[in-house]
């Protein structure tokens, strides 16, 4: 029978046998589930959203059917969250088992795939079919926490360069700014750049699904095959949908991880026929625009510095009453994203 | 019958099907299955058999097969449909 697992002992179990497996454990999850054989765990599972995680059985029991049972439940649980597709990271040796429940791969690397279940990029594709562009198109990816005027000169010079040019700004609300608002900061930012196209970037860029180091902030062997993931899945299932053949992303001095990001965009782009293309970042007092800067300034109260670090549109919502929360938020914030 | 909410029915298990019925204006099918070459357009025959039975106007079925036989399809569909169209 499938179980919950909740006590503190299930836990010690669930992190030795997905230890025995060569998996780590990881605190971030809306259901962690298992198995038991007796008092033994025999299977356990994960899911965080849309994300199955930390799936392992213990090796004596992987000729049942212990994983059915495990998918079954799991996915019942995630749809009954409001999920209808859902994804997995896993190791290549893999790809069969999980393709014996319907899972496609999206993108893989050598020590590591992601497949999706549910058709949930189909499906993404099909909702956005509308947008799509002949022409030498391009593409940036943002998270805009809050959108900048170092946001404004990345888009409208990159859509100077190109015939239209696609905005993904991350769905993934792990920033001060929820999602809602930050799209609506960067539509009404742009909304006078006419070959500009704004859309929500799903589970499809920059998410925890490909990128879940992002968020986590260390750079190690999994954040490249993360990145390596992630721009897979852009270069051969965004790009050629919506004929897009440049990607644009701006210097960054700060963030390390995103610094190797901009460099393996470089590196790996090319490679499925996408020009990566640095964008010299655009400064106020000698200093770069960035949107920490921004929150690190609406901290301190400092509303002449904000002013001058972002657009009247950004500015305004900032100072309005609906932000009121947020700037509540950002005093009491202490995270970096 | 009127499809009033998304649900799913089912398991993963080998030999059997999960099905995802979510409200829509139209009919629509997508069939994803471990024998989809062979069997793709019998399983289709087959939802929309108990479509039509149970006078489903509107409703967006999504099917992950893993090799189940005409009976199970029909018993999990009709419950989904049946789910999905229950009041409150």
């Amino acid at each position: 029978m499938v179980v919950e697992l909740i006590t503190r002992r299930d836990l010690d179990e669930a992190r030795d046998l997905l230890a025995a497996c060569e998996l780590d454990f990881d605190p971030d999850y809306d259901n962690l589930l298992g198995i038991y054989d007796g008092q033994r765990l025999a299977a356990v599972g994960g899911r965080a959203g849309y994300l199955l995680k930390m799936i392992a059985i213990a090796e004596q029991d992987r000729n049942g059917t212990l994983l059915d049972e495990l998918l079954t439940e799991l996915i019942r649980l995630g749809c009954q969250a409001g999920y209808d597709s859902f994804a997995v990271v896993t190791k290549p040796t893999n790809i069969p088992a999980f393709s014996s429940y319907n899972f496609n791969l999206l993108a893989q690397h050598p020590q590591a795939v992601l497949m999706e279940y549910g058709g949930g990029l189909h499906h993404y594709l099909h909702d956005h079919r509308h947008l799509v562009r002949e022409g030498h198109n391009g593409a940036v990816v943002v998270n805009c926490n809050p959108f900048t005027w170092g946001h404004r000169y990345l888009i409208e010079t990159a859509a100077s360069q190109v015939d239209w040019l696609y905005v993904f700004v991350v769905r993934e609300d792990r920033s001060v700014f929820p999602f809602d608002v930050r799209y609506r900061l960067v539509k009404d930012g742009v909304a006078d750049l006419d070959n500009v196209l704004l859309l929500d970037s799903s589970h499809y860029a920059i998410s925890a699904l490909t990128f879940p180091t992002y968020f986590l902030r260390d750079v190690d062997i999994r954040a490249e095959v993360q990145m390596t993931l992630d721009l897979e899945l852009f270069a051969t299932r965004l790009a050629p949908f919506f004929n897009i053949s440049k990607r644009f992303f701006g210097t960054e001095p700060y963030c390390r991880t995103t610094r190797n990001y901009s460099a393996m965009m470089a590196e790996l782009l090319p490679q499925w026929g996408i020009e990566g293309i640095e964008i010299t970042r655009r400064q106020v007092d000698e200093e770069v625009i960035s949107a920490y800067r921004v929150r690190q300034a609406m901290r301190r109260e400092a509303y002449e510095e904000v002013r001058r670090l972002v657009p009247p549109t950004t500015l305004d919502y900032l100072l309005s009453a609906e932000g009121e929360p947020l700037r509540k938020k950002l005093q009491n914030f202490t995270g970096r994203h | 019958m009127n499809i009033v909410r998304s649900v799913q029915a089912g398991t993963m298990q080998s030999s059997d099907l999960m099905v995802f019925v979510q409200p829509a204006a139209e009919i629509s099918i997508d069939i994803e299955s471990t024998v989809k070459k062979q069997f793709e357009h019998l399983i289709r025959a087959k939802v929309v058999e108990v479509l039509q039975r149970c006078q489903v106007q509107g409703a967006h079925i999504r099917i992950t097969d893993r090799g189940a036989l005409d009976y199970a399809i029909e018993a999990r569909v009709e419950t989904a449909l049946r789910r999905a169209a229950m009041e409150g």
